[in-house]
């Protein structure tokens, strides 16, 4: 077998939503947006993945996955890095959601023998590190061998898997649409991967509405998903 | 290069507090046979916590922290994304974290009772989040329950039948419901209890205390 046909099947399975990290619980904002009716069909979903993934993944998780991959055997860098990102992350349930994420996957690569997760776990554990998700994913993905491109295309894919299966459970997109509108965002997203990535300390998030839902998710009683 | 990976049992990574689980279908006395089981743990000085899965986030943490059985801050809830199944059995690394995190947050912790989100006759745990586990069933359901074979019947380590007060309101027969839980399970232990009284929790508590708590 093949180098890169073994890439390929270490992205289809770090990529598959059957792999667990915890992501099944999050919705990233939608289920307020989905309360509030300013979401409710299979367009205004891809709306709003659409501008997840153009002013949020693009500008902050990508360039932050990157650098985090590159840098995975500088701890110093990796720390600089998460605390950067905690930093530009302003609704407390997107903080929040991010590290609970990034613990997970450390976890769970601990368990399936990682020295990489391993360590970085110790530094969480002890309050040095904060453990979140694009930090977490270049570590371990790039201690697996994957390149940036396809790491990239794991982050990517994974956030649009977890945001169309929240709406498929929250009932506003069915099996079909969903697949339509991941399928549409493919070149959006190849276009940010294959693009200039921007550099770590110049890594940005603008998504007001979204990040106005995920904060009034934290004093809401009823619901269903984690933010 | 891709790096293969190496397979760590999660057991001998941790070797810590029991990990109990508690499913079984909606309404079938999950929560309340928790609140019949806290005091009678306690009483016999076990060391426990709670995480609770519910459908709507934090309904029975509430519930539980608010019983005054059990400190609040024992008992955390996870979100399940309005999939129960998945948080216990594909994916249950958040219930692993909450678990983790109570083991880290109360030395010596002996027990930690993992109640799912109310689910249907399929719904398993996962291996790697529990050590033992029991599904919850009541005779409101219908005596034809263990017939359906499902795998929450079949392969859970304890199977409970509750709310057996109401067997005759509900024209359920009892005695039959029991024998073919008892046949379809091929030994596996079954225990009946009415947790609105707690009747029959004592014996829950006797099971375990033999089974998963012995060396503790």
């Amino acid at each position: 077998m093949t180098t890169e046909t073994q890439a390929l099947l270490a992205a289809f399975q770090h990529a598959d939503s059957f792999f667990p990290g915890g992501a099944t619980a999050f919705s990233w904002g939608l289920e307020t947006l989905v309360s509030d009716g300013v979401i409710g069909d299979a367009a205004s979903v891809e709306v709003y993945l659409r501008a997840q993934i153009t002013h949020r993944w693009s500008t902050s998780d990508l360039p932050m996955l990157q650098a985090a991959l590159l840098a995975r055997e500088d701890e110093t860098r990796l720390i600089e890095l998460d605390h950067l990102l905690d930093a530009m992350s302003l609704a407390a349930r997107q903080r929040i959601g991010s590290t609970r994420c990034g613990a997970a996957l450390l976890s769970v690569h601990m368990r399936l023998g990682s020295a990489a997760a391993t360590s970085y776990r110790g530094l969480v554990s002890r309050g040095d590190a904060l453990g979140h998700l694009p930090i977490v994913q270049g570590l371990v993905w790039g201690e697996m061998g994957l390149s940036l491109p396809i790491a990239s295309a794991i982050s990517a894919n994974s956030l649009c898997q977890s945001i169309v299966s929240a709406a498929i459970r929250l009932g506003i997109v069915s099996h079909i649409d969903s697949q339509l509108i991941i399928g549409r965002l493919r070149p959006v997203i190849a276009t940010a991967i294959d693009g200039d990535v921007p550099a770590a300390d110049q890594s940005h998030a603008y998504i007001p509405q979204s990040e106005i839902a995920l904060m009034r998710h934290e004093i809401q009683d009823n619901r269903l998903f984690a933010n | 290069m891709i790096q293969d990976s190496v397979l760590v049992k999660p057991k001998a990574m941790s070797a810590g507090a029991a990990r109990v689980g508690i499913g079984g279908p909606v309404g079938s006395g999950k929560t309340a046979l928790l609140e019949q089981m806290i005091p009678r743990l306690i009483a016999r000085g076990r060391n426990i916590a709670v995480v609770t899965n519910d459908l709507v986030t934090k309904e029975d943490a509430e519930r539980v922290r608010r019983s005054g059985l059990i400190a609040p801050e024992r008992v955390l809830a996870v979100e399940t994304g309005a999939c129960p199944h998945t948080a216990i059995r594909e994916d249950p690394t958040l219930n692993i974290q909450a678990a983790d995190d109570l083991e880290a947050r109360f030395a010596n912790l002996e027990l930690v009772l993992i109640e799912s989100g109310g689910d249907n006759l399929a719904s398993t745990f996962s291996l790697d989040l529990v050590d033992f586990w029991m599904f919850v069933i009541d005779v409101a359901g219908g005596d034809d329950i263990p017939r359906k074979r499902g795998l929450g019947i079949l392969q859970s380590d304890l199977l409970i039948i509750n709310k057996t007060d109401l067997a005759p309101h509900v024209r359920v027969d009892l005695p039959r419901m029991v024998a073919e839980a008892n046949e379809v399970r091929r030994g596996k232990p079954v225990m009946l209890t009415n947790c609105a009284t707690g009747a029959g929790v004592d014996e829950v508590i006797d099971h375990l205390s033999s089974t998963v708590l012995f060396d503790r």
